[in-house]
């Protein structure tokens, strides 16, 4: 069966001929475009997607990578000097870079699996039968609404480096020396990683409980007949029916954490965001780009950090797809 | 049987579709039906964009010289298109250029852009040095040249001046055992940088209250030192000498000697901790640019009127401030060159800075010998002569050249001061690792 | 990339009664569920909440450590200055609601409606080229936007689009997440079994999507809408490009000229943000109930 899943191998329409002639040739006609619609409606469902992807999305990715082979300043992006890899090599050798990158990862980490945890486990209590559920679907949409500089703010209040931050504040209250937050490189680490998750969980979370919605109930019903308790239903119903919006959340996170741009930049505040720290030390290659790009103009280079940050997509998608593989294998 | 999904399906048709197709129906029309109405005249009225960002205060109230401008010229109409963000202005601006399309007929910039303006861009610009009535001595010769391309075209007229003075603490002063009227502060340090740190500076910090200090900002005094200097990160002909040139060594040297005194509390200006270090009266001393005592004004608060200070800085130096540009690209040069050249008089930077909230400072130094200018006192500042403070030192900055990569440069620069700040390093390691990032931001 | 879409968990058919439930909802969440959701709930709100008390007050307020933590007597002042944004006789705020309104509005109808088109495809149907082209779809939305921005600027300055809504509709009507999104989701919540009644009953796949699907992908489309909607409200970067503050803005473009200078209003900033963010929360809190209502119908009836 090539065409679709969705084509019942016991109904091969117009194959029998009719009695009558014209019955025989609507049914002949029925089938033609039967076939017509199996073989070609999956391109028409993906066509308006593609046609929009091809000129917004695809378009400004090619143009980036034939911006990242050449010498080019952002003000003059006519006049661009071929340099083949250049770019790429010259990263080799750029601090920064590998800087951003590294912190990409420990932030990305730091963020997202307490992140999806979290949002698993708020999920599955937001899926009991409660009183006030819209308000707290709202209120769990709030941080992902509200604005961005609005929670840089707030967290820049947090995270102050003298007494009267409220991190260092509750550090005190345990007797431990108060933090230089936004100085260290851990301290500023953990600091963005905190930002990231007060913005997402929630987003995540929602997506969770859209997925668990689609659960028949039935399953725990017979689960319950069988004596689990709620634990074991959330890990042994839940939990792998969710398995492919896990898989999407862990894949989307992972690509998000590359792309972190937002809250580092407004960690920083007018001064030092564009930096990630005054030793990069929460410069994340999202940044650096944007810091290439924008503000020392050198847009071949970002261009180049662009595209391998789009790299290590594929090869983290690729890599998830290999595990996913050998875990069904294994199962 | 079995329920059939589709007529079940047809009873219950998902309401958002019904919305959805009345939308999508919305949009399509809105695509359809609007026309441009772009900056073409209609009429006989020309209209000319002005492009901005943070508080130029042309339209502010109390101000309003587009509104003058316009009952003079009743064929113009004016509208500004300001972004309060800096860096967000610049990334609109600079795709605007670079696509050749959608720049206003008037492009505002802060002098940190005024290497790439000059060089990389200067070709997008009119040379505004022809226009009727603009005369180069009329301006801050240090104004006056970095507006200027290399070829000698004038890309940029000067809208205000950063003439930095220093804004000192009364009340830590006091506490500290030093004197507190202007005058007397200002013998403290003579005419030398390195008096002010390391005789003012030690000596205050030998009797400061506990958790004050000397200085807001180490980069804050590096810049003002750099700042100070007849040459900076370029020299005339555009040639990179911030390795070598032995003033920026000079300044770097000063700084790392106010960081290793325990002068400055190692975050950076502009910050919420900044910020709050004016509020907490954490501070003793700030190397202020005249606009700056906007920050000093509003952070502190009003409980704190009088506290602050101003005196004359060791060296006359120069901090920010604007330029007006007229894009090539518009459709309107004539027109908007004649608006710049009206804004950037005398007369109109004076409406500016005696505007409530606003007060940039001239960079038309013939507005100086205005009352308006010259008797100009803060009552926050105890009543500080800021007019006469800030025109004696803007007549004196040295009119140093600037090049393509200088803000960038500065960024580095100052990043290095917090690195000896922050990561306690040395100032040779930290000297060594700012060259070596200048390099990498510099290069191709 | 099928490796992205195990085989469904769990083994599925069309239940013959409604089932009401999702996961678990026979049960009644206990007084610890309760504590935990409010303690979250207040974390979510804070910020929110320091944000109105911020714009009640004054810069110098704000700058004082401890920050305030009770409003002040500021809102209807800086509320003031957030509506006079481009001086006093300057555009108003409410076209740039209105724009806000169409942008996101249409943006976040055609996410959802061709994510759900193509997210159905992937998930459900074979055809050429599938798995390398979803491969592709997801590592595109890794390519950061920060550098799209200036291809696209030149598109739309060749369309003379500069201005104009479209300018910052069209490049946002799908996305690689939304498509994404709906394939994994319609993968595991649409039982195959479901569609080839709808064949067996004569459907070709234009009404087995209406009838069928649709009605599966409910809670995910209102999901998916959310989110659309307040990624698409709260954009700036392209915005603050393709439009202007004196020509046509949507409310993030409008209001990225308060608050500014060389001295940074942060309380009239903060007041903007509560004029962006607190109609959104409104509308999630009005329509919720219908949102909610998409989600919690669930998929699995009929």
């Amino acid at each position: 069966m090539t065409a679709s899943t969705t084509a019942s191998p016991t109904r091969p329409p117009g194959a029998a001929p009719g009695p009558d002639g014209a019955e025989a040739r609507r049914r002949a006609r029925r089938g033609r475009l039967y076939r017509l619609d199996v073989k070609g409606s999956p391109y028409l469902f993906i066509l308006p997607f593609f046609l929009l992807f091809a000129a917004f999305g695809i378009f400004p990715l090619l143009y980036t990578g034939w911006m990242s082979l050449h010498s080019v300043s952002t003000l003059t992006p006519d006049q661009s000097t071929w340099t083949g890899l250049g770019n790429y090599t010259m990263l080799g050798h750029d601090p920064v870079f590998w800087k951003s990158l590294r912190n990409t990862v420990t932030i990305g980490l730091l963020s997202s699996v307490p992140q999806l945890a979290i949002a698993l486990g708020l999920a599955h209590l937001l899926n009991y039968r409660l009183r006030g559920r819209l308000f707290f679907r709202v209120a769990l949409l709030a941080p992902y609404a509200t604005s961005v500089a609005a929670a840089a703010l707030i967290f820049q209040f947090i995270f102050q480096q003298n007494n009267a931050g409220f991190a260092n504040w509750v550090l005190h209250l345990v007797g431990v020396h108060p933090v230089g937050w936004e100085a260290g490189t851990w301290s500023s680490q953990l600091a963005v990683a905190t930002i990231v998750m007060w913005r997402w969980t929630g987003y995540n979370t929602l997506i969770y409980l859209a997925a668990m919605q689609a659960v028949p109930g039935e399953l725990y019903e017979a689960a319950a007949l069988d004596g689990t308790n709620r634990w074991q239903q959330f890990r042994y119903v839940t939990v792998p029916a969710l398995r492919p919006t896990i898989v999407f959340t862990v894949v989307v996170s992972a690509i998000g954490s590359l792309q972190l741009f937002g809250e580092p930049y407004l960690f920083g505040g007018s001064g030092q965001g564009i930096n990630g720290g005054p030793d990069n030390q929460y410069s994340t290659l999202a940044l650096y780009v944007y810091r290439l790009a924008f503000n020392s103009e050198h847009l071949g280079r970002a261009a180049a950090v662009a595209w391998v940050i789009f790299l290590i997509a594929v090869v983290v998608g690729a890599v998830n797809a290999v595990v996913v593989r050998r875990l069904r294998k294994s199962a | 049987m079995r329920p059939s999904p589709l007529r079940s399906g047809s009873r219950r048709r998902p309401r958002v579709l019904a919305a959805a197709s009345a939308a999508v129906l919305l949009a399509a029309g809105l695509l359809t039906g609007c026309g441009s109405s772009d900056t073409a005249s209609s009429g006989g009225t020309v209209t000319l964009k002005v492009g901005d960002f943070g508080t130029f205060g042309y339209n502010a109230k109390g101000a309003n010289l587009f509104a003058a401008y316009m009952k003079l010229h009743p064929d113009i109409k004016i509208v500004e298109d300001n972004n309060a963000n800096e860096q967000n202005y610049w990334n609109a601006t600079q795709a605007h250029l670079a696509a050749g399309s959608g720049a206003d007929d008037i492009q505002a910039f802060d002098v940190s852009r005024m290497g790439q303006v000059t060089t990389t861009l200067a070709s997008r610009f009119t040379d505004l040095s022809k226009v009727p009535g603009v005369a180069k001595a009329d301006w801050a010769p240090v104004k006056w040249s970095q507006g200027t391309a290399r070829s000698g075209a004038v890309v940029g007229l000067g809208t205000d001046l950063g003439p930095e003075a220093v804004c000192y603490n009364t009340k830590l002063f006091k506490a500290a055992g030093l004197p507190t009227s202007p005058a007397a502060v200002a013998k403290l340090w003579g005419g030398s940088w390195d008096t002010f740190v390391n005789t003012v500076g030690t000596a205050y910090q030998q009797h400061a209250p506990h958790g004050t200090y000397f200085l807001d900002s180490g980069e804050g005094l590096f810049n003002s030192v750099v700042g100070s200097g007849a040459t900076q990160y370029y020299d005339a002909s555009g040639k990179a000498v911030y390795a070598s040139n032995p003033s920026v060594k000079a300044a770097w040297k000063l700084a790392s000697q106010a960081v290793a005194a325990g002068e400055t509390p190692g975050i950076a200006q502009f910050s919420t901790q900044w910020a709050s270090g004016f509020a907490n009266n954490s501070f003793a001393t700030t190397i202020c640019p005249a606009w700056q005592m906007a920050n000093i004004v509003n952070d502190s608060g009003k409980k704190n009127a009088g506290v602050w200070n101003v005196a004359t800085a060791p060296q006359a130096s120069d901090w920010g401030g604007s330029y007006l540009t007229v894009p090539a690209q518009g459709h309107h040069v004539k027109q908007a060159q004649a608006l710049v050249q009206w804004l950037t008089r005398a007369q109109q930077e004076i409406t500016v800075f005696s505007t409530p909230d606003v007060g940039n400072f001239p960079s038309n130094v013939t507005a100086y010998a205005d009352p308006r200018v010259s008797g100009a006192k803060n009552a926050f500042l105890s009543g500080a002569p800021i007019g006469k403070i800030f025109s004696a030192a803007a007549r004196r900055i040295p009119a140093a050249p600037i090049g393509q990569y200088d803000g960038v440069i500065r960024n580095d620069m100052g990043n290095g001061v917090l690195l000896m700040e922050q990561k306690h390093e040395s100032a040779s390691a930290a000297w060594k690792a700012t060259l070596q990032q200048i390099t990498t931001d510099t290069t191709g | 990339m099928t490796a992205l879409t195990p085989p469904a968990a769990v083994p599925r058919r069309p239940s013959r009664r409604p089932v009401t439930g999702g996961a678990g909802r026979q049960h009644h969440g206990g007084p610890v569920t309760y504590l935990i959701l409010i303690v979250v709930a207040l974390a979510s709100l804070f910020p929110l909440y320091f944000s109105v008390v911020a714009a009640s007050t004054s810069q110098s307020r704000i700058a004082q450590s401890p920050p305030p933590l009770v409003p002040g007597a500021n809102l209807l002042a800086n509320l003031r200055a957030v509506w006079d944004y481009n001086g006093p006789g300057g555009h108003t705020l409410g076209l740039a609601m209105v724009n806000s309104v169409i942008v996101a509005a249409a943006v976040t109808v055609s996410t959802v409606l061709f994510s759900t088109f193509a997210g159905f495809a992937f998930a459900k149907l074979r055809f050429t080229g599938r798995n390398a082209l979803m491969v592709f779809v997801v590592a595109t939305i890794a390519v950061p936007p920060q550098l799209s921005v200036l291809p696209l600027f030149r598109i739309i300055a060749g369309l003379h689009w500069t201005d104009q809504l479209q300018s910052v509709i069209l490049p946002s009507l799908v996305t690689a997440f939304g498509v994404f999104f709906m394939r994994q989701y319609l993968s595991s919540a649409l039982p195959t079994e479901l569609l080839e009644a709808a064949r067996m009953d004569g459907a070709n796949s234009w009404r087995t999507v209406w009838h069928v699907v649709f009605p599966v992908a409910r809670p995910a489309m209102a999901v998916l809408g959310m989110l659309t909607f307040v990624q698409a409200w709260n954009d700036f970067l392209w915005p603050l490009i393709a439009l202007t503050p004196s020509g046509n803005p949507t409310l993030q473009v409008a209001l990225a000229s308060i608050g500014g200078g060389y001295d940074i209003n942060e309380s009239v900033i903060m007041a903007g943000a509560v004029v962006t963010t607190v109609p959104l929360l409104i509308a999630f809190a009005v329509f919720g109930k219908q949102i909610v209502g998409g989600v919690m119908q669930g998929a699995v009836k009929g």
